[in-house]
């Protein structure tokens, strides 16, 4: 018998009882195993992992119908609390499951083990111990309120350490984190692994998530769609191009076992060091600079508009916080129109960036000019009819009733005329894939879908400047192909496009600038292949060429590869 | 604790003014031996000095016991009975809200409430009350964020009142739905911590309560019952 089993189970949330959010699936999950989870927003992969600890039925009501058992346990038949000795849960927004009452990062951990009733210097023993486990020994007087997202998501895990359950459900854990918080997240879980834990991981992130599962399944509107070793399930969702975030690596050598180049009995890769070791085996049929020629190459440079045009203008900006910090130390230059990716690790100065582009904040030295408005001399309000700027969390502005409502608030505020805000709402919707949700409650859809009406509703402004913060983020293939679409259609209306992204590959794929910043000045500015192309310089602000990109340096090409149309038009062409 | 408490009783026992105000001015001495008269001092003055205004002015004006008359400014009689009186209800105020802050900042908090729980207090009242320290400044912090993303989409807070009115909706509504959204996984969480157990807890902090705590929270009993026994013979 498994440790967790699941037999026949349905359940509809009592919101909505006609759509199942999970039906007839079943499942088991043996003892010492690394299950990820994929599929698209609202398949009903949260739900799966409400099951297993408990939630549902037991804090989520609505229609019931199977079988859980977790450790020989039913888990109808018992409480969350006694579950949770079972089963730990690490939830997707890293600061809300913290409790909110503690003043040390210690304090914290030991939060679970007090409620137990241990004895005080056991406490103070374990809960040091999983500190040390997630690698936060060092943090442990620290206040909660000070980590990063990345930290305090450890310090969510060594919180649940603490209490020894045999099963880690982590929901999304690094959806919302930076690439290195993403990093330590996934070592920390793996390390678990290893220590002999059963961990359940639900995430968008294949490039990391299929290299360290022993099992992955795709789930599909609430079914079991495939189930097995990785590197099969991607093959063969990537073969019925199911929309999930299919590592680039395995997408390529998928290609070439296709126009067999490859021997289709070799395990796929599922790394780019594995990658590269297996195309070094291959012949290559024409050089890289050909390929990209050859390709879709031709990718617009950076711009050359005249000054007149000119969207935005930074003069010698520097920017400090009342704190003290310096977040922007003299930053010069102009954007015009095209997609400008600002990319650069946390704390870098993206987002102080982004808000001097509508004059939420102003310059405490040097100017900014948003279409010839100095932003020291004009109100934001004013401003927003130049630059529209979409936050990264929709739930710090959604209120109201219907997501068609929701997006028409720009465009009122701007006061447009009733027929053109409603074309422009229109046109939003559907760029974000909206336009069937339209009539339901912005708080009823997703956090992903949330996102996408927040963007849209910044969107349907119809500004000459659009600024997105991580757009990408906790998005599924669908959004994310969605959001690309977007980026494009603007641009080609001639507009600016700001995307302030850790997203490399979307960069790679939609930027025709890309601005990396280092403590509050700029590192590189340029087009994706020649800022991709300087791998050690961009390592200073820690951010990482994607994949294709990484492999095509392994494998000695003399051009910088941006996608994977390219890398395969090198080794079969046509 | 029991100092709060006891010192509360005993200014409404005492009958003028000058008994308070020279408990007022020991607890600010011992703010200042303390190290934080000014933290003390400044919040116990935001707190009390508009009170202090209304108060002597409302008292001094229509205390049911006005018989003497201090200054007559046409038909308004300011009256020096009222004036005692309102004195004596604003300073007793001063020593509650001094002794409170004294107390406030001189604590850990998480060491008072584990000392709360110790002496019966629930847990979960415990836990609200760590919580909402947490919560006001994480509040202003959303609120920000919200004011930000409002104004991003072209809301502006500086327009005619219908205008201003919907800015309050578009401030408020996120700000609660957030709340919410956030009190549901804090809820599962502290569910999964083993919150709502019941049984023995134990505390990481250990708050040692001595014989010299004893002492105090015993002879303030003491002397409480002492002012209690001279007010209703004397």
């Amino acid at each position: 018998m498994s440790l967790i089993e699941i037999e026949d189970l349905t359940f509809s949330y009592a919101s909505q009882p006609d759509e199942p959010a999970l039906r007839n699936l079943s499942c088991g999950i043996e003892q010492g195993s690394f299950v990820g989870i994929t599929g698209l927003a609202e398949a009903g992969k949260s739900s799966f992992c409400r099951l297993v600890a408990g939630y549902i039925p037991h804090f989520f009501d609505g229609k019931f119908s199977g079988r859980v058992s977790v450790a020989g346990t039913d888990t109808s038949e018992t409480t969350i609390g006694e579950l949770a000795e079972k089963v730990g849960f690490v939830f997707e927004n890293p600061f809300d499951q913290l409790t909110g009452a503690s003043l040390t990062v210690l304090e914290e951990v030991a939060f679970a083990l007090e409620n137990m009733g241990l004895p005080r210097e056991e406490i103070r023993r374990r809960a040091e111990e999983s500190l040390a486990q997630v690698g936060m020994e060092d943090l442990a007087d620290w206040h909660p309120q000070q980590l990063s997202g990345g930290q305090s998501q450890r310090l969510a895990l060594a919180s649940v350490l603490a209490a020894q359950p045999e099963v880690f459900v982590l929901d999304e854990p690094t959806s919302q984190l930076d690439p290195l918080g993403v990093e330590e997240v996934f070592d920390v879980v793996s390390n678990m692994h290893r220590g002999g834990y059963t961990v359940i991981v639900v995430s968008q992130d294949l490039d990391h998530l299929a290299v360290h599962a022993n099992r992955l399944i795709v789930i599909h509107e609430g079914e079991i769609k495939w189930d097995g070793e990785p590197r099969q399930v991607l093959l063969k969702a990537a073969e019925a191009r199911h929309p999930i975030l299919i590592p680039d690596v395995l997408e390529i050598s998928r290609s070439l076992r296709a126009a067999g180049r490859i021997p289709s009995s070799s395990p796929a890769p599922l790394t780019v060091e594995q990658a590269a070791t297996e195309l070094s085996n291959v012949e290559k049929q024409s050089s890289a600079s050909e390929a990209i020629v050859m390709g879709k190459g031709s990718r617009r440079l950076p711009d050359s508009t005249p000054e007149s045009s000119m969207e935005i203008l930074f003069e010698d900006v520097h920017y400090d916080y009342p704190t003290g910090v310096s977040a922007i130390r003299g930053v010069s230059l102009s954007l015009s129109g095209g997609c400008v990716c600002i990319v650069g690790q946390n704390g870098a100065g993206k987002t102080t960036f982004a808000r001097h582009l509508n004059g939420l904040l102003r310059p405490t030295r040097g100017r900014v000019l948003v279409r010839g408005k100095d932003t020291r001399e004009h109100r934001v309000a004013e401003l927003a009819r130049e630059a529209g700027l979409a936050f990264q969390n929709p739930d710090d502005q959604l209120f109201r009733s219907t997501v068609e409502d929701e997006v028409r608030f720009g465009p009122d505020n701007l006061g447009m005329s009733p027929d053109e805000a409603k074309r422009l709402v229109a046109s939003a919707l559907d760029l974000m894939g909206l336009q069937a949700v339209r009539e339901k409650k912005p708080y009823d859809l997703g956090l992903p879908e949330r996102k996408r009406v927040a963007t849209a509703s910044v969107i349907a402004m119809d500004t000459p400047v659009v600024v997105l913060d991580e757009p990408t983020g906790g998005q599924d293939a669908e959004g994310i192909g969605l959001l690309g679409n977007l980026v494009g259609h603007l641009a080609r209306q001639g507009k600016l496009v700001v995307v302030v992204t850790h997203d490399v590959k979307f960069a790679s794929q939609h930027a025709d600038r890309i601005i990396a910043l280092y403590q509050g000045r700029v590192l590189l500015d340029d087009g994706p292949r020649t800022v991709f192309g300087q791998e050690e310089i961009l390592a200073r602000t820690h951010v990482e060429p994607p994949a294709v990109t990484r492999l095509g340096k392994l494998l000695g090409l003399d051009e910088t590869m941006l996608s994977p149309e390219e890398l395969l038009d090198i080794f079969a062409p046509g | 604790m029991a100092v709060v408490v006891g010192l509360t009783v005993i200014v409404f026992l005492l009958p003028n003014f000058l008994g308070p105000a020279l408990i007022a001015v020991v607890l600010l001495g011992v703010a200042a031996v303390a190290g934080f008269l000014d933290r003390v001092a400044k919040l116990a003055a935001v707190v009390t000095v508009p009170f202090l205004i209304a108060v002597v002015i409302v008292q001094g004006l229509f205390y049911a016991g006005n018989e003497t008359p201090l200054i007559a400014i046409g038909p308004v009689t300011f009256w020096e009975e009222g004036l005692s009186y309102g004195l004596l209800v604003f300073f007793r105020v001063l020593v509650v809200v001094c002794a409170v802050l004294l107390m406030v900042y001189s604590t850990h908090p998480k060491k008072m409430m584990v000392a709360f729980i110790d002496k019966g207090l629930s847990p979960k009242l415990a836990y609200v009350f760590m919580a909402s320290l947490q919560f006001v400044p994480e509040m202003q912090r959303r609120a920000q964020a919200i004011i930000e993303a409002q104004q991003a989409r072209g809301l502006d807070l500086k327009a005619n009142l219908w205008r201003r009115f919907q800015a309050l909706l578009a401030m408020m509504i996120p700000l609660l739905t957030g709340a919410l959204i956030s009190a549901e996984t804090r809820s599962l969480a502290l569910e999964a911590r083993g919150f709502s157990r019941v049984g023995v807890r134990s505390h990481l902090i250990e708050v040692p309560d001595g014989a010299a705590d004893r002492v105090i929270r015993w002879s303030m009993a003491a002397i409480v019952i002492l002012v209690a026994i001279w007010r209703i013979v004397l």
